[in-house]
């Protein structure tokens, strides 16, 4: 069953659950710890090591009667497209797509170029540094005090590869509820079967307007530039640029034949050139 | 004391463009390594040509053959060692022999490597052979197509040094999903015959030399074209790479010290019969600045393309 997570901005809280439970359950190192100034978001982006990143966006509208103020909030995550740049990109079959149709990074493939990194319309996956055992990523964020070490060993290994949301394959196969998904007070994250949830995000989206909201569905439907819908997709209450998403992605894979017929090209009239040059000189 | 929050009427925050100006993509984590390997990749491509076009039958052009074949299969090598350097984890490299995948250029890229260093190496082992080095019946190890073949991986190798990168998310290589394949074959070429012309010069083999430098002249011609289309067609994509301090460097040691000053001197060494101390010298000037080019080109992709990443406004966009 294809599975996936639709995540209801109008419902999100800023409360964080989701990046505290995605971080245990996962065993994620902390990035650092910095205020950024940006509203309450102090995570900032998704990272090889943060897979759900929460969005504070505060606006201030000018009104006929004096100001509006909002507080938009939305949690981010990798969005499993349907053509995924990651994946196509990954020279080594690390990323593969697994049985609930989620993109799925092989820890133990990986060798760390880091194709995938620039090969994600969405800025998702990133590598994750090489764990520093006197650094500021000490602290771990399992909370088992016995397994600390050993996760830290695990983690010194299995630093310099890539890292993003597994949408927890591993919960998922003990039928399981993802960590974000599960955490998440208000369900502003569902997670189910995808068509479901994509019937679901549409009907939403109809009684939003109903109610005035300007509520617009991103990823329910193919995103263009050849990326297809996403499996983690999102209703949102502004532009998408606006929760730093892209309203354009491109998949990277469309500017290959481009690519190859320009190379080819031009190698064939250097070689012709030189076929000139060399035998007529 | 505190001061009352009042906001400012004016702002329509609404309308702000972006998330706290903050990157919407990743930035590539590749270091001179990568850069090194992408302009080393070229080179190679452009020797499998010259070693297809130098005459075997005429005594200067086969020492030129022989030289493009040793150092096309030294640089085949290497390459693979530098490559290694970048990775995260650099002893799973054989991961990349897992699989080979159509989708993915840098999938290809090695494999197109693999393959080239086999047909360089047994070009080469045939060259060595012939020459005595190695026993005589070694030169069967390398069949006549061979040879073309090894100029056929040597354009996918160059070739893809440039789709490698235009093939990505990444609004400035997508800006330059034509040109910058085109610059890579052509810089390659032009580094190639610049290499050949070196190691001719040390040699003392002055014969091919006008071939190769007119080679090189035609390749360089394609180079700068292809950047001065490229900064026309990138428009804004491109400025990171255009302009400021890497624009000027990219001008002054790609486009100028290393594109044109090589074709001024070739040309010159074309004209005007210089004596052989003094011609050494032109070429030995004209080849380094054309490589010290070509290895700018790439190192100044790769870090246009690193803040182009982190400029959301252009990745919002995306050339099409
Ligand atoms: S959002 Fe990025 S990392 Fe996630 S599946 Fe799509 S391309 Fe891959
Ligand atoms: S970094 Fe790992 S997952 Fe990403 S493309 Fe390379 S091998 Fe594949």
């Amino acid at each position: 069953m294809a599975t996936g997570f639709f995540t209801d901005t109008t419902l999100c809280i800023g409360c964080k659950a989701c990046e505290v439970a995605c971080k245990q359950w996962n065993e994620l190192p902390s990035d650092g710890f910095s205020f950024t100034g940006n509203s309450y978001d102090n995570t900032s982006e998704l990272s090889g090591t943060t897979w759900r990143h929460v969005a504070f966006i505060e606006q201030t509208t000018a009104t006929e009667d004096g100001v509006e103020n909002r507080w938009l909030m939305s949690s981010d995550v990798c969005k499993h497209c349907t053509n995924a740049g990651c994946l196509e990109a990954c020279p080594t079959g690390a990323i593969i797509r697994n049985e609930f149709d989620s993109v799925f990074i092989q820890p133990d493939i990986c060798n760390g170029c880091g194709y995938c990194v620039v090969s994600c319309p969405f800025g998702v996956v990133d590598l994750i540094a090489k764990f520093d055992p006197d650094g500021s990523h000490y602290n771990v964020a399992s909370l088992m005090e016995e397994r600390r070490e050993e996760r830290q060993t695990a983690l010194q290994n299995n630093g310099g590869v890539a890292g993003k949301c597994t949408l927890c394959y591993d919960r998922q196969t003990l039928g399981f509820t993802p960590a974000c998904a599960k955490a998440c007070p208000t369900e502003s994250i569902q997670f189910g079967d995808v068509e479901e949830l994509r019937e679901r995000a549409r009907k939403r989206a109809v009684t939003l307007a109903g109610r005035g909201v300007d509520a617009q569905l991103y990823g329910v439907d193919d995103v263009g530039g050849g990326v297809g819908p996403l499996n983690a997709f999102f209703l949102l209450t502004d532009r998408p640029e606006a929760y730093n998403l892209p309203a354009a992605p491109v998949l990277p894979s469309t500017r290959q034949p481009a690519g190859y017929t320009a190379a080819a090209l031009t190698a064939l009239g250097l070689a012709v050139a030189g076929w000139m040059i060399f035998r007529n000189a | 004391m505190l001061s009352e929050f009042t906001p400012d009427q004016t702002v329509d925050d609404r309308r702000r463009p972006t998330y706290y100006d903050l990157p919407l993509l990743k930035a590539p984590h590749w270091e001179w390594n990568v850069v090194t390997y992408l302009f080393l990749g070229g080179i190679m491509g452009g020797l499998g040509l010259i070693q297809l076009l130098a005459d075997g039958r005429k005594e200067s052009e086969r020492t030129l053959k022989r030289d493009a074949r040793i150092t096309a299969f030294a640089l085949a090598a290497a390459n693979p060692a530098i490559l290694i350097t970048h990775l995260g984890r650099p002893e799973r490299f054989l991961n990349m022999m897992r699989i080979v995948k159509f989708k993915s250029p840098m999938s290809l890229g090695v494999w197109g490597l693999v393959l080239y260093s086999g047909a360089a190496g047994a070009n080469m082992v045939r060259e060595l052979a012939l020459e005595g080095v190695l026993p005589r019946w070694l030169r069967f190890i390398a069949p006549g197509f061979l040879t073309p073949m090894q100029a056929l991986l040597g354009a996918f190798t160059a070739g893809y040094t440039g789709v490698l990168l235009s093939a990505t998310a990444n609004p400035f290589w997508g800006s330059g999903k034509r040109h910058i394949p085109t610059a890579s074959v052509a810089s390659g070429l032009a580094s190639a015959c610049a290499l050949s012309s070196l190691l001719c010069a040390i040699e003392g083999n002055t014969e091919p030399l006008h071939k190769l430098e007119r080679l090189e002249m035609a390749a360089g011609a394609t180079e700068l074209l292809a950047l001065v289309d490229f900064r026309r067609a990138s428009g804004e994509y491109g400025k990171p790479f255009f302009e400021g301090a890497r624009g000027k460097k990219l001008r002054d040691t790609t486009m100028i010290a290393g594109t044109l000053v090589p074709m001024a001197l070739n040309l010159l060494g074309s004209i005007i019969k210089l004596p052989k101390p003094v011609d050494a010298v032109r070429v030995a000037v004209a080849s380094i600045l054309t490589l010290t080019g070509g290895y700018v080109l790439r190192e100044s992709l790769i870090e246009a393309g690193k803040d182009s990443a982190r400029d959301p406004r252009a990745a919002f966009r995306q050339p099409t």
